[in-house]
């Protein structure tokens, strides 16, 4: 094994990684703002892949800026469910948030089902086919610029919470959703943008992920697990853990695909984070305690 | 459980309902001899027990996303022994296979009994990594050892066979002998754990846990025992119940641990009713009806005669159709009847006496 098929696989893993942690940003901050938590997230990223792929095809969009417009759709998309479903069971038992992921993952695939199909599709974006050759090693370019955009979307999201009012509002209604209402914050208003802010990562997500790999109906549940796996592996709530974790999954998927072969990829990235869990059931950086 | 409480449970209106269902159960396809019919309820009381395992952990608080690894589990492991057993007593005889008879009958049944055994001795190994988990945590973790199963099971394809999937030797010849035995596998199950849920201490100590761990702690409680003792209990029976499936469908292969295996007990124990003993039953018969149905020839065609023309890219709208229909009851189960269809009953039955007792769920603002 030469050391270049390493250091590919590396940038492998870092490329994935960042789609997966533009997903778990997403679950994060509903988990972080409304306590939770969301199953049928990789569904928006499906939807949000399809959406992209539509525009692309049909409108002849380049495929990145189809993302864009694909982004306000699934947002609002997002905010219907929020409403219609999640809404109506906050603070009643946790197991319900569980039952209604599951109820809008059937949903959510069967109805892609019956508008795009059974058959794969791959988003074609404009990089298609070309690779950036670094002497002894050779990347996609659409690797490259799926982190850049990844890149892009965490700054604005993070400029986006440190910087503006809603941002703040939103911080205090995380810390104690009580108490920011007392200072007026209107909290209905803030649960509907988090969720919309969480979908539109998610179709961003959908967008990068269409143009990495084919997908299909089913490619939800594999992502929304990871990107769960990635917030635990972090610990909840935290941005930084997100990306530290998105990366470590990442690179620990593609070096067990390496040395044991596909099949085992998601199988020994599973038992990192089952491991993680026993060891330190709150995640590696999250908090002791309740 | 002494004596004078058995004969007074025996005497109960419950134990009662149970038998009734169950030999009215046991008698119907003698009326109704129709082959789909027959398969339909089948697999409804295969699932009963299913989701009756799911439900009996659920109502320890732990909710599991991975129970298709037992159901698996059960089903290969019971269809891997059965076979090989089957095979070294016919060639005992000197016979070609096993005749159908009083052993083969026996052999069913003690390996429907083994899968359970060592589903739940799976089950207890996951289940001693999971009692410190809570809620989703537990649902990730559990869901997770449902991907590594598969894998592996599919490395191990040389001891599994699970990528090309073998058929079970025949024990019990299909029809109603096999329904039957379905029948009362189930009665038994279902029985034990109504009693486990509801008259035993052990039901106590789940419930407390349920309602607040720290709390159960407190009054003198070992959570994680009896936690881990609802997970082998529940998964010994989701085992079982593979076995059953697999000998049903005369097919195994590593498709058994898909999640949509890993959903249906859920599903089923929620829209019926959760922590209820008739709910999980109720819901089985919902989902497989609406699976079942939708997936006839004849209804499948019609369908797809009315609506495939707006849905170019797919080649049957049926199974698609059935899976939303499904989806959308169980959203509108959890908001709208977040006890499940059981409620209907309580609420037809009850004076207002006993909806009073019933505290509304207080909705946080």
């Amino acid at each position: 094994m030469d050391i270049s098929t390493i250091i590919l696989t590396l940038v492998w893993g870092v490329a994935i990684g960042c789609v997966y942690i533009l997903l778990a940003t997403g679950l994060n901050i509903i988990f972080g703002v409304m306590k939770l938590v969301n199953f049928a997230h990789g569904q928006l990223l499906m939807i949000g892949a399809y959406l992209t792929w539509t525009l692309t095809v049909t409108f002849g969009l380049n495929a990145y800026l189809a993302i864009v417009f694909t982004m306000p759709i699934v947002a609002v998309l997002g905010i219907a469910v929020e409403r219609l479903t999640f809404r109506r069971i906050l603070g009643t038992d946790k197991l319900n948030e569980i039952f209604i992921s599951l109820g809008l993952i059937y949903i959510f695939e069967n109805v892609a089902l019956l508008i795009w199909g059974d058959r794969s599709k791959q988003i074609i974006s404009p990089f298609n086919n070309m690779i950036l050759d670094l002497s002894s090693i050779s990347i996609t370019y659409d690797r490259v610029v799926a982190v850049v955009v990844v890149v892009l979307a965490l700054v604005a999201f993070g400029l986006l919470i440190k910087k503006t009012k809603i941002g703040l509002a939103m911080q205090a209604t995380s810390q104690k959703d009580t108490a920011a209402q007392l200072m007026g914050v209107n909290i209905e208003k803030i649960y509907m943008i988090t969720f919309a802010l969480g979908a539109a990562l998610a179709a961003c997500a959908g967008g990068l992920y269409g143009i990495i790999f084919s997908f299909n109906y089913q490619i939800g549940a594999m992502p929304t697990i990871i990107g769960f796996a990635i917030i635990i592996l972090g610990g909840l709530g935290s941005i930084k853990g997100a990306i530290v974790g998105g990366l470590l999954y990442g690179i620990a998927e593609q070096l067990a695909t390496l040395f044991l072969g596909g099949i085992w990829g998601s199988a020994v990235a599973f038992a990192l984070l089952i491991v993680v869990l026993i060891v330190r059931p709150k995640g590696i950086f999250g908090v002791k305690g309740e | 459980m002494n004596t004078q409480k058995i004969s007074q449970f025996v005497r109960s209106k419950a134990f009662l309902v149970i038998v009734g269902c169950f030999a009215i159960l046991a008698l119907v396809p003698l009326f109704i001899t129709d082959n789909f019919f027959l398969t339909l309820l089948t697999l409804i009381i295969i699932f009963s027990i299913y989701a009756s395992s799911w439900n009996l952990l659920a109502s320890s608080g732990q909710g599991s996303l991975g129970h298709a690894v037992f159901l698996g589990i059960g089903g290969f492991a019971s269809a891997m022994i059965g076979g090989s057993i089957a095979t070294a007593l016919a060639a005992l005889s000197g016979l070609d296979r096993l005749p159908i008879g009083v052993a083969s009958v026996t052999l069913q049944v003690l390996v429907m009994i083994l899968g359970g055994l060592i589903s739940a001795g799976l089950g207890l190994l996951i289940g001693l990594a999971c009692v410190r988990l809570k809620a989703w945590y537990l649902a990730m973790v559990t869901f997770g050892f449902s991907v590594i199963v598969e894998s592996v099971s599919s490395q191990l394809d040389f001891l599994t066979h699970g990528i090309d999937g073998f058929a079970p030797a025949t024990l019990v010849p299909k029809g109603y002998p096999f329904y039957i035995l379905v029948t009362a596998s189930a009665f038994a199950s279902i029985l034990i754990m109504y009693l486990i849920m509801n008259k035993f201490r052990l039901g106590l100590a789940f419930r407390a846990i349920h309602g607040n761990e720290a709390e159960a702690k407190m009054i003198g409680i070992n959570t994680a025992k009896y936690k881990l003792i609802a997970f082998v209990i529940s998964t010994f029976f989701a085992g079982m119940a593979g076995s059953l499936y697999v000998y049903f469908i005369r097919y195994v292969d590593n498709s058994i641990f898909a999640p949509a295996n890993s959903f249906a007990p859920l599903i089923m124990a929620v829209i019926g009713g959760l922590g209820t003993v008739i709910g999980p039953i109720i819901g089985a018969g919902i989902l497989i009806s609406v699976q079942q149905l939708l997936a006839l020839p004849s209804v499948s065609e019609g369908l797809h005669g009315a609506l495939g023309g707006f849905f170019p890219g797919i080649a049957d709208v049926g199974p698609p159709l059935s899976l939303i229909i499904i989806g959308v009851i169980l959203v509108l189960i959890v908001i709208f009847m977040p006890k499940g269809v059981i409620s209907l009953y309580d609420k037809f039955n009850s004076s207002g006496e006993r909806e009073k007792k019933k505290a509304p769920e207080e909705k946080k603002k």
